[in-house]
């Protein structure tokens, strides 16, 4: 005789849950060679800003490219915190699903754990692009500190970079395959980003899928890109300065003239007017649009690693 | 016009091949064994091709890349209006993957292949033959008459089944009751029945030897006991259905994968609170889930190494703490997949000593191993799955280890094995003379 439903015995719900496994990934940060991102976050940054950070909230070429390659530093952090973090122990995962694990606990596990690890790379990364001479904006829109302001934008990229990278280790079985995805997903992300590569009007809605162009954007934004002065054009009739028309040197006598009236740095602005772009704006709004879609991303990334985790008892044996 | 004409002349061919590659295809499958019909509709079509083959495996992802080519010829032939960007860039896209789709179809089409000369026992010059000239060579092997297969694809339909016994069993108050009348499984364009009839009450206190070969569903059959996998199947643990309960049941039921899957930078302490934690009731106190993993700790000869990191364990002491990690809940059954794999015999004897007592604190153990016979003394019963014609797993014994020698009439564990297994495993074939032989047996006991 059977006695249909038996009485329900309360188990540690989520939240416990949750905590038992932030232990795990902690111990595993100190133990294990999760800790190796900190000092490799600090490597890059110190990398680029020494190669392009010369330049960056300067001019309009120097922010955009540096911008770019700020982005690209925070994907490529992101990428590299979380891309082997569950497919490199899937079994183990499936092993606890099946005693009681709650798949949106653990992932929340590692939202929580990655997002301490995506500040601590953001903080390192501003330390050593300071330390290493790099202008930041002195201006700020959101906050009171421009500093905080672009902060948030560096580590809203990583951290979207990261649960990306999350999703990928959430539905490749090994980490071989995880590590295959992986530079696809950040040669998408490299040549969608909007600015620094000449798309052709097609492609441009494909940036709307990036990080980068986001990120990218708010950057530019937050650095007041559009009161920049722009010296591409300066630098090129400097290098064509020697170029003779009837016998004489037009542009040398431009520019010397230009010099000697003290000219250049309106030239150089006057330059800038011609070329600013809307998107780049000065303006509180469109920070908040970047973060907005960047933090939708975000949670997509995670709604879906959550579904695909779900079925991992559906894993072959 | 000229175009229009062009490509109307390209639809015909492109009819006249299909219909004469699923001639050939019809008369390949005939041989094969498989229903000609499957020919002509295409996705299945291939993938009778690989089961044909014996590439079952390369068959599906060989359909799936076919799924996406048919799909990107439908999207093309579709006239479409390019001065949408959108779809512009949709169709280049579209046209990149297909582009990439073509190189991998034509690996997984040479592998489909390979295997289909080597199973018609003929020169692999024909594969190139057969990816360049589909058609024309699939209708020559289809209409000759020397080109005969090795192995037929098996087609369950057509083969006799061994006897069924088919009646539930009472259930037994203090035990674990099964009444499985089948578990299937939906593979591509096939039904598969994995286990059928299955039926038997272990009682509480029992250490039960699971044995099977390759493929017998052993695990499928564990799986379906503790509804991991539900079955169409009735599973009363004491007097409560583990699937309707599952979501608490699970609790009450150990399950010991044969890897041993923890995380090696953890300590034993750790890794056992972390499991007690999960899985006792929350209303157990600190100092009482304290004292659990203590007492489990100490029974498991694991208190010495308590503070080590689990990588640094023996391989005998890493498999203890797998089996103390479901212990630690104190299930009424405790299932073991290998729990001997890749441990010496003394360990291994040890092992199975320590769930021998766990078996006498009144609990139902359940063990596959594949080296039963230097631990058989520890068991008290055998359960035999056997693969029958249909490749479906049934039950060919359930009873006392000494009655199962006299059953199968042989000497040890191996040899039974031995005689249930196929043919083309190197065994005697005799599964379905066992399985018949049982259910006679068990039907004049129910009654």
């Amino acid at each position: 005789m059977v006695n249909g439903r038996r009485k329900i015995v309360r188990r540690r719900g989520r939240v416990s849950q949750t905590i038992i496994y932030l232990g795990k990934l902690f111990r595993m940060f100190l133990f294990q060679n999760d800790w190796k991102v900190l000092p490799m976050s600090a490597v890059i940054a110190g990398l680029v800003a020494f190669a392009v950070g010369g330049n960056i909230f300067k001019t309009m070429e120097g922010t955009l490219m540096g911008t770019f390659a700020l982005s690209c530093v925070c994907i490529w952090n992101g990428f590299f915190n979380s891309i082997q973090s569950i497919c490199r122990e899937r079994a183990i995962v499936k092993r606890e699903h099946r005693s009681g694990l709650h798949i949106s606990s653990y992932i929340l596990a590692h939202m929580i754990y990655q997002a301490v690890l995506c500040l601590l790379q953001v903080v390192i990364m501003i330390l050593v692009s300071t330390r290493m001479g790099v202008k930041m904006p002195d201006k700020s829109l959101v906050t009171s500190f421009p500093l905080v302001d672009i902060g948030i934008s560096l580590f809203l990229i990583t951290y979207c970079a990261d649960m990306l990278a999350l999703l990928i280790s959430s539905f490749a079985k090994t980490t071989t395959a995880a590590m295959t995805i992986m530079p696809f997903m950040l040669i998408v992300q490299l040549l969608f980003s909007g600015a620094f590569f000449n798309l052709p009007e097609q492609a441009m809605p494909f940036t709307k899928l990036t990080a980068t162009k986001w990120g990218l954007t708010a950057l530019c934004a937050q650095g007041d890109y559009n009161s920049l002065p722009m010296v591409s054009l300066w630098n090129n009739a400097v290098k064509m300065k020697n170029y003779e028309v009837g016998g004489e040197k037009p542009l040398q006598d431009a520019l010397v003239e230009i010099e000697k009236k003290n000219k250049r740095e309106e030239i150089l602005l006057k330059c800038a007017e011609q070329n600013q772009n809307p998107n780049y704006a000065f303006d509180v709004n469109v920070v908040y649009t970047c973060w907005g879609w960047i933090i939708g991303w975000t949670l997509f990334y995670i709604l879906v690693a959550v579904i695909i985790l779900e079925r991992i008892d559906k894993d072959r044996r | 016009m000229a175009s229009t004409m062009n490509l109307n002349i390209g639809h015909i061919i492109d009819v006249i091949l299909y219909i004469l590659t699923s001639l050939g295809y019809m008369k390949l499958f005939e041989k094969c064994g498989i229903s000609k019909r499957w020919a002509w509709i295409p996705l299945t079509k291939e993938y009778h091709l690989a089961l044909c083959a014996d590439r079952e495996e390369e068959g599906k992802v060989y359909v799936g890349i076919r799924a996406f080519l048919y799909l990107h010829s439908i999207f093309t032939a579709i006239p479409h209006n390019f001065n949408n960007y959108i779809l512009s860039i949709a169709v280049s896209v579209f046209g990149i993957l297909a582009f990439a789709m073509n190189i991998t179809e034509l690996v997984y089409l040479t592998r489909i292949y390979t295997g289909l000369v080597k199973l018609f026992g003929k020169s692999r010059k024909w594969v190139p033959v057969l990816v360049l000239f589909e058609a024309i060579a699939v209708l020559y092997w289809g209409f000759n008459s020397d080109y005969k297969p090795t192995k037929r694809a098996a087609d369950v339909s057509e083969i006799a089944a061994a006897k069924v016994f088919g009646t539930d069993i009472e259930s037994i108050q203090e035990g674990l009751t099964v009444n499985i009348k089948e578990r299937t499984a939906i593979d591509f364009f096939r039904k598969k029945v994995l286990l059928k009839d299955i039926h038997m009450c272990i009682p509480k206190g029992h250490m039960v030897l699971l044995l099977g070969g390759s493929g017998a569903g052993k695990t499928t059959y564990l799986n379906a006991i503790t509804g991991y996998e539900p079955a169409d199947a009735h599973i009363l643990l004491g007097n409560n259905d583990v699937y309707l309960d599952y979501a608490e049941m699970m609790y009450d039921i150990g399950f010991v994968p044969q890897q041993d899957l923890m995380r090696g930078n953890d300590t034993v302490w750790l890794t056992l609170y972390d499991a007690a934690t999960l899985r006792l009731p929350s209303s157990v106190s600190l100092g009482e889930r304290n004292k659990r993993i203590n007492a489990v700790l100490e029974q498991f000869g694991l208190t010495a190494v308590k503070d080590s990191l689990v990588e640094k364990l023996s391989g005998g002491q890493r498999k203890r703490l797998s089996i103390a990690m479901e212990f630690i809940s104190d299930p009424t059954l405790f299932i073991l997949d290998e729990p001997d794999s890749g441990l010496d015999g003394v360990v291994a004897r040890n092992l199975f000593e320590k769930l021998r007592s766990i078996a006498d604190e009144g609990k139902i153990v359940v063990v596959i191993t594949h080296t039963p016979d230097r631990v058989i003394d520890l068991f008290d019963d055998v359960i035999v799955l056997a693969k029958d014609a249909n490749k479906t797993g049934r039950l060919a014994w359930y009873g006392p280890v000494k009655d199962a020698y006299e059953f199968f009439g042989k000497t040890s564990m191996e040899e039974i094995l031995l005689s249930i297994n196929q043919k083309d495993e190197g065994g005697e074939g005799r599964a379905d003379e066992f399985v018949s032989k049982y259910a006679d047996r068990i039907g004049k006991m129910v009654g």
